[in-house]
């Protein structure tokens, strides 16, 4: 549903940059004394390039792969002479890529929202760089690389902005997420953007003076950054699988229902997105939901099982074992108070129970009632709202109502 | 005999730290002279403090190239301050660098100053050279102009002034340790490890700088930024790797505490492997290899039943079969980790003999001869398994665990492999195991009379978190190549 309205919407914005190609050039030839040729060649050039750029893309912190388009386009903000040449340029550079990422989709992994995202940006920035570039330079006040320079930042920063709202929006079309949780998850990205401005303002400013070695000196100092930027994505994969096979240790002992932390953390992660949570915190929950029963690999000792424990004990024992390994004490905190009530007889709210604890309380105990206990999704929600007492925090309930409807299992 | 040694080095140093500490200072005295300080000052101060910021923070690419954008800083400046205060505004730059906060915090005189007069003299040898390549490539009317046609090869003199700063520096260190510390080190083979970073940088600074020299200050928050994010991520990766190898050592390390018997297992088989690794040459990348896979190779026998590791009794043919198939878990368990596909192999094959006979993981063959990593392990985990209490037996001495080791050379060691442990091991003073002669019929008998005293298992010295001081410079005084 949501795919073939990000569909149509992509179509739409595809022939409107056709025609926004055909008018600038109408546009422009208007202006020109030269001949077409001589107007068209920049626009060309410029088109080319930006386009090439684009495909090349940039893992950034959120997980979303930035493309470098934009760079490219910040050179030719500065660069071109007249608003025509631009708008051309950056129209038909963006029909292009479109049209490259669809017949590349699979390779270049870019969907319809990323071309919506970044599209809508692109066209933004170019707009704000040529207002704010014609009033500084009427005014004088600065000498012409710092115009420049301060035109990119404060243009830049609004592309930023709203190049968050549009994946927000995007974000939102596309699946059961919190817009404030897109929202958050795109301000992550600052450092990769900021890098990539920059290297396009440095090539924009050097190019007239420099020629070719413009190129050098804004690819090489980038280069360094995005290489950091690429082997930090892939760590952090590595890092997520390493958790991920850690935490089955006690199902693979036998000691805990196979797949059931896996589970727990897909499903807890849905409803910490859903409600909105920092990316920051849903990272740490994910890492404290796979790895809540760890500490079930101490069942492996007959003497314990025969003198009996309580959920207590589990969290605590997982939690001691996870405060062993370094930079994972808050996700050691989380699971030690993961069988902790939300509320106490006289107390509305337990304030001191972290909400991430609270998720995978309710996550974990969905995720017995469907296999463990083999309850249909319905019974099994049901159970959940029978704990409202004191169990179960009903704002997380109901949250996971919304993600089962969202999913299909349940229909409400 | 040794006190003497050391009361020489003491003398020595000192003499060293004076002629360096005259040498940076009259150097700087006659540049005093000679040229006028950078203006603005702003720009200079500018410039001290990345060079400051980078000369402390070292960014590590990988694990053989530690690159420090320092020298690719200096070069910059260089450019940017014009002929009349290159070698001045640089020379003094790289005087702010040689306190470091740990200099200060272990009230450290010898490093700070010979490193004052090797740095002070490299930049200023190095940076002259690039005032007087610039003179040529300018020529006379007017020396340090940049033009498209002149990027390039003042591009190409930084990068040469670069590399004599780093001979520089390297003469000047290798100097000071073969007066110092005798012997001493192979300074071309490290020069010649550093040439090609070196170029780069200062192919890079002098780029930088002449961006600088065009496009005038507005280019510099652009080149601070694109330098300052690049610095960032690479921090990020390299705290987020360490987290890494540090979870998963402390997580294992806790899933084992868990077992008395087994408690530390895995860290000295890790402590051991490392050993024979280093003994036999390993580079960084195979040693780390190797180290992961120590780490791993027991995770599987978390997955066993508790009872089938404790029995004292001979195993029967199914708990036999759970007992081996904890190298079936470790596959089953870490081969989604894509990163550590490598060693898993090398540890689901440490129960594999020499001979090829043993039992093989999934991906070993059996008949042939496992690799060399696992070959290694499988040496190490013996031997500790041999020297540690366990629940049918009590620990037996170092002495017997090498004639065992001695014993099955050939069919399920590997003899080289058993040899160098030996030797290593013993070099190294430690003992591990029962501190005096014991059978292992005896040890056996005791186990069931209730003597497997856990206490007396064998001394930890392996942690997991410190490992990587290998490939950190050292902290002791020995002066070492900065910027390398």
């Amino acid at each position: 549903m949501a795919e073939v309205r990000l569909r149509t919407l992509s179509i739409v914005a595809w022939i409107g940059l056709l025609i926004g190609a055909v008018a600038f050039t109408a546009s422009g030839l208007g202006q020109t004394n030269g001949s077409v040729l001589d107007w068209f060649v920049p626009v060309l050039v410029w088109a080319t390039a930006i386009t090439v750029v684009s495909i090349i893309t940039v893992p950034a912190p959120s997980g979303s792969r930035l493309s470098l388009g934009i760079g490219a386009a910040v050179a030719a903000s500065i660069l071109t002479t007249d608003h025509a040449t631009l708008g051309a340029a950056i129209c038909l550079a963006l029909a292009a890529t479109g049209v490259v990422e669809r017949n590349l989709s699979t390779t270049l992994n870019r969907t319809d929202g990323d071309f919506l995202t970044d599209g809508v940006g692109m066209a933004t920035y170019a707009m704000a760089y040529l207002v704010v570039y014609q009033a500084l330079s009427e005014r004088h006040t600065l000498d012409p690389s710092w115009t420049v320079v301060v035109g990119v930042a404060v243009a830049g920063t609004l592309w930023f902005v709203v190049r968050a709202l549009v994946a927000a929006f995007v974000g939102l079309e596309r699946s059961d997420l919190a817009g404030r949780y897109l929202w958050l998850l795109a301000l992550e990205d600052w450092a990769v953007v900021v890098s990539i401005f920059a290297a396009g303002t440095l090539f924009g400013l050097t190019w007239p003076l420099m020629g070719a070695w413009a190129l050098a000196v804004a690819i090489l100092p980038y280069a360094f950054g995005h290489l950091a930027f690429e082997r930090y994505h892939s760590t952090r994969v590595t890092y997520g699988q390493t958790i991920r096979a850690l935490a089955q240790i006690p199902e693979v002992a036998g000691l805990a229902p196979s797949g059931h932390s896996t589970r727990t953390a897909d499903l807890a992660v849905a409803i910490a997105q859903e409600m909105g949570l920092h990316p920051n915190q849903v990272v740490e929950l994910e890492y404290a939901a796979l790895m809540h029963d760890v500490g079930r690999i101490t069942l492996n000792e007959p003497a314990i099982v025969k003198a009996g424990y309580t959920d207590e004990d589990i969290a605590r024992w997982g939690s001691q074992i996870i405060a062993e390994a370094p930079y994972l004490e808050h996700v050691s905190s989380l699971v030690a108070q993961q069988h902790r009530p939300y509320r106490s007889p006289g107390v509305e709210m337990d304030p001191d129970v972290p909400i991430a604890s609270k998720i995978i309380k309710v996550a974990s105990a969905y995720d017995d009632a469907r296999t463990a206990m083999g309850l249909s999704p319905i019974e099994s929600l049901e159970r959940i709202h029978q704990g409202y007492a004191y169990e179960y925090d009903p704002h997380i309930g109901s949250s996971l109502r919304r993600v089962l409807v969202f999913r299909g299992e349940i229909t409400f | 005999m040794f006190q003497d040694e050391l009361t020489r080095q003491e003398r020595e140093k000192k003499r060293i730290a004076v002629i360096f500490a005259a040498l940076g200072a009259s150097v700087l005295g006659v540049l005093f002279f000679v040229q006028s300080f950078p203006q603005p000052f702003w720009l200079w101060a500018v410039f001290a403090l990345a060079f400051v910021f980078f000369e402390w923070n070292a960014v590590e690419v990988n694990e053989k190239l530690f690159a420090s954008p320092s020298i690719m800083v200096m070069m910059t400046a260089a450019v940017a301050f014009g002929p009349e205060s290159a070698v001045l505004g640089t020379a003094t730059m790289a005087a702010m660098a040689i306190l470091t906060p740990a200099d200060v915090r272990e009230r450290r005189w010898f490093q700070p100053s010979v490193n004052f007069g090797q740095l002070v003299t490299s930049a200023a040898v190095s940076i002259g050279l690039l005032a007087f390549l610039m003179a040529r490539i300018g020529g006379s009317v007017d020396p340090w102009t940049v033009s498209t046609s002149t990027v390039g090869l003042i591009a190409l003199a930084a990068g040469l002034a670069a590399v004599v700063d780093g001979i520089v520096n390297l003469s000047l260190v290798s100097f000071i340790v073969r007066r110092v510390y005798g012997g001493g080190m192979n300074a071309w083979s490290h020069m010649v490890q550093l040439v090609v970073p070196y170029v780069g940088m200062g192919f890079l600074g002098g780029l930088l700088g002449a961006t600088y020299l065009l496009v005038g200050p507005a280019s510099l928050p652009l080149i601070a930024i694109v330098f300052f994010t690049g610095y960032m991520a690479f921090e990020s990766y390299a705290g987020l790797r360490e987290a890494q190898l540090s979870t998963l050592a402390g997580f294992i390390k806790a899933l084992e505490a868990k077992d008395l018997y087994t408690r530390g297992h895995t860290e000295r088989v890790a402590y051991f492997s490392n050993m024979i690794g280093q003994h036999l040459g390993f580079n960084g990348t195979q040693l780390e290899r190797l180290r992961w896979a120590a780490l791993i190779h027991d995770v599987g026998k978390l997955a066993v039943p508790r009872e089938v590791i404790r029995k004292k009794s001979r195993l029967t043919e199914s708990e036999y079969e759970e007992m081996q198939g904890h190298v079936h878990h470790v596959e089953d368990l870490l081969s989604e980790v894509e990163f550590l596909r490598p060693m898993v192999e090398i540890a689901s094959n440490h129960h594999a003999h020499f001979d090829g006979n043993g039992y093989h993981g999934s991906s070993g063959d059996s008949g042939h001869t496992p690799s060399l990593e696992a070959r290694i392990l499988a040496v190490a985990d013996s031997f500790d398994a041999m020297t540690s209490t366990r629940s049918y037996r009590v620990a037996l001495s170092q002495e017997y665990a090498f004639a065992e080791l001695r014993r099955f050379a050939g069919t399920q060691f590997d003899p080289e492999i058993v040899e160098a442990f030996v030797e290593v091991l013993t070099a190294s003073g430690e003992q591990y195991g029962s501190p005096v002669e014991i059978s292992e019929d005896e040890a056996r008998r005791r186990a069931e009379h209730g003597f497997g005293d856990i206490s007396n298992t064998a001394r930890m010295k392996y942690d997991p978190s410190t490992q990587r001081a290998d490939r950190r410079p050292s902290e002791s005084e020995e002066p070492e190549a900065r910027r390398g």
